[in-house]
């Protein structure tokens, strides 16, 4: 169902109180790639932080994918993966260029469908 | 969510790459997105104001004045690049969203019912006021009309460069070969 619908709870109420560390400048977007910095120890955050690095653990993954696994909208889940990423918890590769792809990516792009 | 969470992740060297798949309810947005994903699709949920704003604190997240759309999301990794499908709604009250997911994407391509091509005139406005490049692939149902192209062009008002394609949501080759024909036109409005 694509048409807006209204729905009480879009965060649950342990998440709306985490009191989210969120930093001014925030670069995350869509499709930037997640992944866990390594020897990160999850034991110190707070239960949507310890859910995401869990779900990260398997390798890196699209904020956008995070917020589906986790039931949570994406603009939460950009918001958590922010603040854990300025504290150094999560590591991330940028979105695609604002301008959109190049020459050379669109190759890559038409010739890996004509492939498959 | 256990057979997802073990489905292939992503490598960090693939350039990342959107495209959306955009069209009025029901005309097969969710079915080419999954033919198309490597991944089982999944759902994200977009928080909007009811003014149509995208609602990017959490602050009254929770709030009677918000309303939610789910986005269709899939994935399809290349060799050297890592496509990420949107499928996303077409009603004109979703402007500020479509003005989001078009940074940065490659295209778009729009679907159409020959049933109901009005219902494609607020997508294609959508596409068109949020500055991006699209290909339009009329999904075809058993009782669909079939229209020469040229009635197909004028109804819809499209650029003669503009491809007009016929598709089957449901047929993985088909998807592609939409794609395909997608981007092989941004390609030449590129190189051109
Ligand atoms: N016959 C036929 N049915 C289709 C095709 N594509 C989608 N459908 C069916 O049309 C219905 C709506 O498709 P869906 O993908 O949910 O539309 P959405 O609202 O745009 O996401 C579903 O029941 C699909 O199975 C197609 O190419 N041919
Ligand atoms: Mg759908």
């Amino acid at each position: 169902m694509t048409s807006g619908r209204q729905r009480r709870r879009v965060v649950p109420d342990f998440m709306a109180a985490a009191k989210l560390a969120v930093p001014e400048q925030i670069n995350v977007e869509r499709t930037t790639l997640v992944y866990v910095a390594p020897e990160v120890v999850s034991d110190a955050l707070d239960p949507p932080g310890v859910h995401l690095v869990n779900l990260l653990k398997e390798g890196p993954l699209s904020v956008y994918e995070c917020a589906a696994h986790l039931g949570l909208p994406y603009c939460v889940v950009r918001l958590l993966v922010a603040g854990l990423a300025a504290s150094g918890t999560l590591l991330t590769r940028d979105p695609p260029r604002a301008e959109g792809p190049d020459l050379e990516i669109l190759e890559l792009v038409l010739s890996g469908l004509r492939a498959l | 969510m256990a057979s997802a969470l073990s489905e292939s992740r992503i490598s960090v060297d693939h350039i990342p790459v959107k495209l959306i798949i955009a069209g009025p309810f029901g005309v097969g947005k969710t079915t080419m997105v999954s033919a198309l994903s490597e991944i089982k699709p999944l759902n994200t949920e977009e928080v909007l104001t009811q003014a149509g704003t995208l609602v990017d604190d959490l602050t009254g997240v929770n709030e009677k004045t918000t309303t939610t759309t789910a986005i269709d999301f899939g994935r399809l990794t290349l060799p050297g690049v890592v496509l990420y499908l949107f499928g996303a709604p077409g009603q004109t009250r979703f402007q500020v969203l479509w003005e989001e997911l078009a940074r940065g994407a490659l295209g778009v391509l729009v679907l159409a019912d020959t049933r109901r091509i009005d219902d494609s005139f607020a997508v294609l406005d959508l596409v068109e006021n949020a500055g991006i490049r699209y290909a339009v692939a009329v999904n075809h149902f058993p009782d669909s009309p079939d229209y020469p192209d040229e009635a197909l062009r004028q109804a819809l008002d499209l650029d003669p460069r503009t491809p007009l394609l016929v598709c089957d949501a449901r047929d993985p080759a088909s998807a592609r070969a939409s794609l395909i024909a997608l981007v092989e036109h941004i390609k030449e409005l590129m190189v051109s």
